[in-house]
């Protein structure tokens, strides 16, 4: 038996104001391997990430849905907060209502509050199904390539060296300074360019 | 430019380029084509005899063909490292096997005609691309401007040679058809920028500014001058930036709001014929010297290196940053990072600013010693693979190559060609997955299993 957790996140009012969030919760409740439903105003402030800390060790959890926004926003915050848990940061699935669903279907709010429930529904079948994964190490050769010896390239090489590090400075022409080197003075402070 | 010449961490490979880059972040192995200079740089003191000596003078590059440089040359005085090379095109010796002037004069010796290509092959951890800019090529497309035939109509850049001192001029303003101070210039604004017909979308960001320089250096250098600018728009946000263009209107530089439709040779003048929106009315300014704030473009042959090192560029060629506004100094392929105008066009802050942004992205990846690599990636079940490669092809981050595994089957040992992921180069796009017929590719924390799962909630 599986144990998921679904956290519901209002964003304020970016998605409780569309999506009718009880009805959510109600729908959701009903799925297999569900144990615990609860919502939030707002899941990734540090209250919400304490709550999902909470319910994951008060409730056994070993996996979880967040819905709320964008992966791309917060996926990183919701997988620190279950690793803090002692979960496998992997062990979680995001069901984006904001962006895909309150965002673009704002006036149509029942509609929206149907595909909400789809959204949760679809990253609770997968989050069944996932598996803690790993990460891999590799190492880093501390040695950096800059490709064109204009401005551009010199100012990073510069910075790179000042750091330490050693730097290939590749530059196609028989000298550095590119477009720069050809002017005469520059704007806004005309200075000479050489 | 010395600072970086004389740095103890940077080694600098001139008249070089980038031919291969295999591996991936953190790990990139890169061939480089170190060309021919026929110069021994150990030897050569920079003293620029042989520069003098050489008898075949052919138009400069770097002059913009404003003026001539020799076959063995510098191209400009101040060039790091100050030592010259043979232009192999050109160079008598090279090419006749007469002359051999330079080697003679050659005081250390230096000068070596069987120079050959070199390739070093060098392990780094980061990339970074600052191949720049060239300018729009408007001779091909605005024949109102004269198809590139009119010897006095210039580009900004020929401008900025004409005002440099160490110039072929020595920075006086001359104009090129018969060396005459231009008393009127006029300069035009937005050459093949903004413009979606003929030119690019774009604004190129650097020409209002540096416009209104020419416009003064015009007014401060040349006694009774007159400066005309034709312009759409006077875009100067920036610090300093519209008081500077204020200074040029303060010293006389006359801004007419509108696009010139011809210009022709009549007697010794140009005749720019525009209109001027303001007033409403068809204007003629007869000039000695037009001037094209023509647009910035990816530097030639930036495709080529683009498709080398691995990463996207934009429709107009530029390279791609990872986010256009949270990772502007990224590229979507790890490790390969971007400075300057190769990402678009910039000015000196602008380049400059994003220039040490992408150094501090190298330093944080070279600080460490090793890194964890994202586990969303694609694994290869060998026992359903059959090793036809068609994934191989798909990988746009050539992560997938075959690998030959033995097994035993029937009492016999054989041997089988499958596909295997690099875990460094695969970025969990995808392609591969759906690309393989045995479903042997899965995406870790995409498998077949879990999307199906998702397709059951959707439909149950
Ligand atoms: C007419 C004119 C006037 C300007 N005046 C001003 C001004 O007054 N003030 C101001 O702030 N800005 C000015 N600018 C803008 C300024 O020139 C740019 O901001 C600046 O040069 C950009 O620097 P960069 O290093 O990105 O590119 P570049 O200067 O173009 O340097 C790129 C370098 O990379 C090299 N390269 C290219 N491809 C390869 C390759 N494949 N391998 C190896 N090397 C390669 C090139 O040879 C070159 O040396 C002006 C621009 C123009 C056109
Ligand atoms: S050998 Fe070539 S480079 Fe040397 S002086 Fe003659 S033409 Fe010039
Ligand atoms: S910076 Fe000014 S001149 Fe250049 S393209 Fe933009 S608007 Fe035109
Ligand atoms: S997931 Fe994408 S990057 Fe990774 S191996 Fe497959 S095609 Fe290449």
């Amino acid at each position: 038996m599986k144990r998921i957790g679904v956290f519901l996140c209002h964003c304020g009012t970016n998605i409780a104001a569309v999506v009718d969030i009880p009805k959510v919760a109600e729908e959701i409740r009903k799925l297999p391997n569900v144990v615990l439903v609860a919502e939030n105003k707002y899941c990734c402030s540090e209250p919400g990430q304490v709550d999902i800390v909470k319910a994951i060790k008060e409730n056994n959890l070993d996996r979880v849905v967040v819905s709320s926004c964008s992966p791309r926003m917060h996926e990183g915050t919701f997988q620190n907060a279950i690793a803090q848990a002692g979960l496998n940061p992997y062990m979680m699935e995001m069901a984006n209502i904001r962006e895909h669903c309150s965002w673009v279907h704002a006036k149509e709010p029942e509609k929206a509050t149907a595909k909400a429930i789809d959204l949760v529904k679809k990253a609770v079948f997968k989050v069944a199904k996932v598996q803690p994964l790993f990460e891999d190490y590799i190492p880093v050769t501390k040695k950096a390539l800059v490709i064109g010896g204009g401005i551009a390239g010199i100012q990073t090489a510069i910075d790179i060296a000042d750091c330490g590090f050693p730097v290939i400075l590749v530059e196609k022409e028989s000298t550095i300074g590119g477009r720069m080197a050809q002017l005469d003075k520059t704007f806004p402070t005309l200075d000479c360019s050489a | 430019m010395v600072v970086a010449a004389q740095h103890p961490n940077i080694t600098l490979l001139t008249y070089a380029e980038v031919e291969e880059v295999s591996g991936y972040i953190g790990n990139f192995e890169v061939k480089i084509k170190q060309k021919a200079r026929y110069v021994d740089m150990k030897k050569c003191t920079g003293c620029g005899l042989c520069e003098t000596k050489c008898p075949t003078k052919v138009a400069s590059e770097y002059d913009l063909g404003l003026g001539k440089r020799p076959c063995i040359y510098k191209p400009f005085p101040q060039a790091v490292p100050n030592k010259p090379i043979i232009d192999a095109v050109n160079c008598k010796k090279l090419v006749e096997g007469k002359c051999g002037v330079c080697a003679k004069v050659c005081p250390t010796g230096a000068v070596n005609f069987e120079d050959k290509d070199e390739y070093i092959t060098e392990k780094v951890g980061a990339i970074v691309m600052a191949t720049g800019f060239d300018l729009f090529d408007y001779s091909k497309t605005y024949g109102e401007y004269g198809y590139g035939e009119l010897p006095d109509v210039i580009s900004g850049l020929h401008f900025e040679r004409l005002a440099n001192a160490s110039g072929p001029t020595g920075g006086k303003i001359k104009r090129p058809s018969d060396h005459k101070i231009p008393e009127t210039v006029v300069f035009i604004k937005c050459v093949g920028s903004r413009d979606d017909v003929k030119g690019k979308t774009y604004c190129s960001k650097a020409c209002c500014m540096y416009t209104a320089k020419h416009a003064m250096q015009v007014l401060e250098k040349i006694p009774n001058s007159q400066a005309y600018v034709f312009y759409m728009d006077v875009r100067t946000p920036g610090k300093m930036y519209d008081e500077f263009y204020n200074r040029a209107l303060n010293q006389g530089a006359q801004y007419l709001r509108g696009r010139v439709s011809k210009i022709f040779q009549q007697g010794d003048k140009l005749i720019v014929r525009g209109e001027d929106t303001i007033i409403g009315q068809q204007i003629e300014v007869a000039a000695d010297m037009v001037v094209l704030a023509t647009a910035m473009i990816p530097t030639h042959g930036s495709d080529k290196i683009a498709q080398v090192v691995g990463f996207s560029t934009d429709k107009d060629g530029w390279f791609t940053e990872a986010h256009p506004k949270l990772r502007p100094v990224e590229t979507n392929t790890g490790g390969v990072y971007l400075s300057g105008s190769c990402q678009g066009p910039k000015d000196v802050p602008d380049t400059v600013a994003q220039a040490s942004a992408a150094a501090i992205k190298v330093v944080a990846l070279l600080s460490k010693d090793q890194m964890a690599t994202n586990p969303r990636i694609s694994v290869v079940d060998e026992a359903k693979c059959h090793g036809c490669l068609v994934c191989k092809g798909v990988c746009p981050y050539k992560a997938i190559d075959g690998k030959v595994v033995s097994e035993r089957a029937h009492g016999h040992t054989i041997e089988r060609t499958v596909a295997s992921v690099n875990t460094g180069l695969c970025q969990g796009c995808g392609a591969c997955t759906v690309a393989c017929r045995s479903g042997a590719l899965n995406l870790k924390g995409f498998t077949d299993e879990q999307i199906l799962a998702e397709v059951d909630a959707a439909c149950l």
